[in-house]
């Protein structure tokens, strides 16, 4: 009970049936009970009983008198730790973390023994990454409850946290001399396999070792034992019994990668031969990897022919991973061709097989099946298609075919296609999401956004939008692809919208972890929990991440350099040369489209509004931490943003800090920096590209901008222009922009990506150079590296959006030259067999992953 | 393939592979619950570039005073990848983790009526038997096969490769 302002008794057990009713999720009922206190004038302004209020109204969604209530409260009675325990609630609630531990702390000053706020403040402390003031608090935690088992684990666990080791096992080993449980115990084994974890942790592998062989009776989770032991073995030197139990761990699992490496570090060089008694058992792969010549010739003969006769479609990607020694591939090749050869003459695999049974059809299909895999995987486009083709003429409705050729399409550089091959695909088997998947990205590759969510609404929930139903199941493939479509189609708000969402699912999971600070240490699954933390810490350091702040950075920057102006929508249509008639109908249209938006945003408004309510009704007991609403994502609002560099900046942070080995993030960073004119943050960004790769063609170009830019600067501050000096001539030696330019030309002469770059330098530094400029990226030397369709789009554009030069009769001639090496590819379709004018110039932002995946032939994507 | 044990930071991956495959999906909490309550029972396939093909995602049922036994709350491979025997492979894995672990009797899970690839896989190549028909159990409305399959065979030590290395 508050001390400055005491409750009588009948107020006072009024006011505990409103905790009770808040622990107990009866919001409603809490309510009423602060109703009757609160109504009687004398108690009309009671801290405690207001900010209660507050409290119980938050878990109702009403936040903002929730506040109101809270401060209210709060005000009246400053020294009750109860009001501040409350608001610190609430801040919580709202994800306000540094704030609520402000809370918590000044409703400790009240009662600083109180073990719930304690608790609620060591749980934010390790949420947040505090963990000096966890260790403190889980310290008087432990102090103030001795014998619980979560006293002693969340102090030790604060310990190895901090790395301080010894202080850490000191403390479970006492805890683990309390703990002697007969028999099966999977709680006490966790703990014990902890404790080992934080003794190898700490370096001491023989303790560890002996440790793991003292306590392997008590600890159930035998597989850890063995890989653990395994690992501390081959650390120690001791190869003969880590052999042993590599060998103990293979029987176990033959198809564990790190099994083989780890017996592989074991053994002294042996001989080929002898490698055979080495792999008893074990996947093909892995053998296979260790051969080459004759034996693997044999090897992967028997393999190939023994997948064929039984049919096994992915045998080609089976064997993919082998496709990094050309030998090995050059054998392949002629075994199956061979294959194909004496299966359509005589359906048998080789001519020595004469006497033997027949194959069945199904060798022949199969066999074509993987020749199209093979060659497409090589880049031969034409007998790719070969390939398919006489498989689909064979068997017309094997959706593995239809996948295939789709793939060679794409590579080629013709999506529509592809996208047609799929959707025949996805037609033979409506209920495999796989392919249906695979089919929308495919579309949206193609720009297809409207298709592709409605093929991705055959497998999402009904009555909610595919969209909307895919981010709430985090779908990020899909909302990626989606976002680089928006991006390509000049949608800027919409790309923007998808990128958002993305990082909103890294900021959802990070909250994630929340309730697993407590749960884990009730579970005992303590070491699951570390690499949990581990995980979160580092985020943001996923794939997904990184092609979303790439998209979101990109299209700031176009915000930056050609900011949307007010009556424009970020759905652009070029409307300058359009007739008047025209242009009425396409405003009509507009029209027409934008209401039928409106109404269908108002539906599913309507839809939304009763979901929640259902979902309310169902489950009465949700948590407060579910009430964070978070402000809706309007593309138009996202597109006309002011500080688009800013923005930039925010996506760029984490990549900076966690994807710091990536040449791109370096690159991205330039482009903002050198926009703020930050000459300093754009020498760092370049610096650390730098040491990621000197040569990389991007980068060549930053660095002689960067030159011209420094020495165009006349009013620098003398200690910058002293850095930018020391550090650049370690760049620059003393060499002139177009003497490092030159060189850079000469070196690479023969690759087309540094090619486009230099010759851009080249222009950029010397506006009469442009005859020279266009030859060097339309004159393709005998061994030039990097000519694909990705790069000849990049040149394209270039030349197209006058980079290199004025030089529109060019165009043409790019196109067709391109035309003759891709005859596929719609990117180089001459003008006039062009489908649809508008969409080629979007095609032209490459680089983005969209158009192919070629990289001088072999695929880097599937 | 590369076939083991599921960490933390294959939980994203997993789900990745499930919005490819499957039509029923979860929230990341929910892969954090299943990986950190039961760390050692989900397990992953992987390519040579480290994708994930296939996952099992599974747990045990703790609640009910029937003998501990595990559930397999979802299991995938990539249609890519089917016929490689992964499936069978994965499942291995985790059910002799149920027993040796949590000393699991049974491992049940629930299949849709209609597929009746998954049906044959489970019954003819990983021995499962169908205990009931759950109605309505989908979203959408299908009924759901319960099946089971007793782990008592499988104690720890007669569990090699013999039975993983057996294809479909």
């Amino acid at each position: 009970m508050s001390p400055s302002q005491p409750l009588p008794p009948k107020e006072n057990a009024l006011f505990k049936r409103i905790l009770k009713c808040y622990e107990h999720k009866q919001y409603k009922n809490g309510l009423k009970f602060a109703k009757q206190i609160l109504t009687n004038p004398k108690f009309a302004e009671h801290g405690e009983t207001l900010a209660m209020k507050g409290l119980t109204l938050n878990c109702l969604g009403r936040k903002e008198e929730a506040y109101e209530y809270v401060r209210r409260g709060l005000r009246n009675d400053l020294k009750s730790h109860v009001c501040w325990h409350v608001y610190g609630l609430l801040q919580r609630s709202d994800r306000k973390y540094d704030e609520a531990i402000k809370c918590y702390r000044n409703a400790l000053k009240w009662d600083k023994d109180n073990i719930q706020i304690l608790r609620d403040l060591s749980l934010l402390q390790i949420q947040m990454r505090d963990l000096e003031g966890y260790r403190d608090t889980r310290y008087q935690l432990f102090m103030l409850r001795p014998t619980q088992r979560a006293s002693w684990i969340g102090f030790a666990m604060a310990y190895h946290l901090l790395k301080d080791y010894e202080m850490a096992l000191k403390i479970l080993e006492e805890f683990r001399k309390t703990q002697t449980k007969p028999g099966y115990d999977y709680e006490h084994s966790e703990l014990l396999l902890y404790q080992n974890m934080v003794i190898r942790e700490s370096g001491t592998l023989e303790e560890a070792l002996q440790h793991l062989e003292k306590y392997e009776e008590q600890i159930s989770d035998k597989l850890s034992v063995l890989e653990t032991r395994a690992e501390i073995l081959v650390q120690l030197g001791r190869l003969d019994k880590a052999e042993e139990i590599y060998r103990e761990l293979l029987n176990r699992n033959p198809e564990n990668l790190a099994y083989y490496q780890g017996l592989e570090s074991t053994l002294k060089p042996v001989q080929e031969s002898q490698r055979q008694f080495i792999f008893v058992k074990c996947s093909f792969y892995i053998i296979a990897s260790y051969f080459l010549g004759e034996v693997f010739r044999k090897l992967v003969d028997d393999y190939m022919r023994r997948a064929i006769h039984k049919g096994i479609p992915p045998l080609f990607v089976d064997l993919r991973p082998l496709y990094t020694d050309l030998e090995k591939v050059k054998i392949i090749e002629e075994l199956v061709l061979g294959y194909a050869n004496m299966l359509k003459q005589k359906e048998v695999f080789s001519e020595d097989d004469n006497c033997i049974e027949k194959e069945p059809a199904t060798a022949l299909l199969w066999t074509y099946y993987f020749l199209a895999q093979h060659f497409d995987y090589l880049g031969h486009t034409d007998k790719a298609l070969e390939y398919v083709n006489t498989a689909i003429e064979h068997t017309p409705t094997l959706i593995e075919l239809f996948v295939s050729k789709a793939r060679v399409y794409k590579h080629a550089g013709d999506i529509d296609k592809a996208v047609k091959c799929l959707d025949e695909a996805q037609s033979y088997d409506t209920a495999d999401r796989y392919i249906n998947s695979k089919c929308a990205k495919y579309m949206l590759r193609a720009n297809m956004v409207k298709e592709a969510e409605k093929m991705c609404s055959k497998f999402t929930r009904e009555g909610v939008s595919a969209m909307e139903n895919l981010n709430e199941m985090q779908c990020m493939w899909f909302q990626t692809e989606c976002a680089l479509a928006y991006q390509r189609l000049g949608k800027w708000g919409d790309a923007l919208k998808k990128c958002h969402e993305i990082d909103r699912h890294f900021s959802e999971i990070i909250e994630d972890q929340f309730d697993f600070h407590t749960y884990c240490m009730r579970k005992m699954t303590l070491r699951a929990y570390v690499g949990l933390l581990r995980l979160e810490d580092i985020l943001r350091s996923h794939p997904f991440y990184f092609r979303a702040a790439k998209v979101a950075i990109k299209v700031y920057l176009r915000l930056h350099d050609k900011p949307l102006s007010d009556g424009e929508s970020s759905q652009q249509i070029n409307t300058a040369n359009m007739a008047p008639s025209e242009l009425k109908k396409l405003r009509n249209k507009q029209r027409k489209a934008q209401k039928r938006a409106e109404l269908e945003k108002e539906k599913q408004n309507a839809a939304q509004e009763k979901r929640e309510q259902h979902i309310k009704s169902r489950q009465q007991q949700d948590t407060e931490v579910d009430n964070v609403k978070e402000e809706e994502l309007v593309p138009d609002k996202l597109a006309k943003v002011e500080d688009p560099l800013e923005q930039a900046i925010k996506f760029l942070k984490p990549l900076q800090l966690l994807a710091a080995d990536r040449i791109e993030t370096h690159l991205l960073a330039f482009e903002i920096y050198s926009r703020k004119n930050k000459l300093l943050l754009m020498l760092q960004s370049i610096k650390r590209a730098y040491k990621l790769n000197p040569s990389h063609p991007k980068l060549h170009s930053h660095i002689i901008c960067f030159y011209s830019m420094v020495s165009q600067q006349t009013d620098l501050a003398e200690s910058v222009s002293t850095v930018l000096k020391q550090e650049m001539e370690k760049v620059y030696g003393s060499k002139t922009a177009q003497q490092l330019n030159e060189e850079f030309l000469t070196q690479h002469k023969d690759s087309l990506p540094h090619l486009l770059e230099g010759a851009r330098m080249l222009y950029f530094l010397d506006k009469s150079a442009e005859s020279r400029v266009l030859e060097l990226v339309t004159t393709f030397s005998k061994n030039i590296k990097g000519l694909n369709i990705e790069t000849c789009t990049e040149v394209l554009y270039a030349i197209r959006e006058g980079e290199l030069g004025l030089c529109e009769e060019e165009v043409s001639k790019f196109i067709s030259r391109c035309n003759e090496l891709f005859p596929i590819a719609t990117a180089f379709r001459p003008e006039l067999q062009k489908e649809d004018e508008n969409l080629v110039p979007q095609v032209c932002i490459a680089g983005d992953g969209g158009i192919t995946n070629h990289v001088d032939g072999l695929t880097k994507e599937e | 393939m590369n076939i083991r044990c599921a960490k933390p930071e294959d939980l994203m991956n997993m789900q990745h592979c499930n919005l490819l495959c499957l039509p029923e999906n979860y929230q990341m909490k929910y892969y954090f619950y299943h990986g950190l309550s039961w760390p050692q029972l989900s397990y992953v396939a992987e390519d040579e570039k480290g994708k994930i093909v296939g996952y099992v995602l599974a747990k045990m049922e703790e609640d009910s005073d029937d003998d501990p036994h595990g559930h397999i709350t979802s299991l995938a491979v990539k249609r890519s990848h089917r016929r490689l025997g992964l499936a069978q492979k994965l499942m291995d894995q985790s059910s002799r983790a149920m027993v040796e672990c949590f000393n699991a009797k049974y491992v049940s899970l629930h299949v849709r009526k209609s597929n009746r690839a998954a049906l044959h896989l489970y019954t003819n190549t990983l021995g499962f038997t169908i205990n009931e028909i759950e109605p309505k159990y989908y979203a959408d409305g299908e009924d759901a096969y319960a099946m089971k399959r007793d782990l008592n065979k499988l104690n720890a030590t007669d569990v090699d490769s013999k039975g993983s290395n057996k294809k479909e």
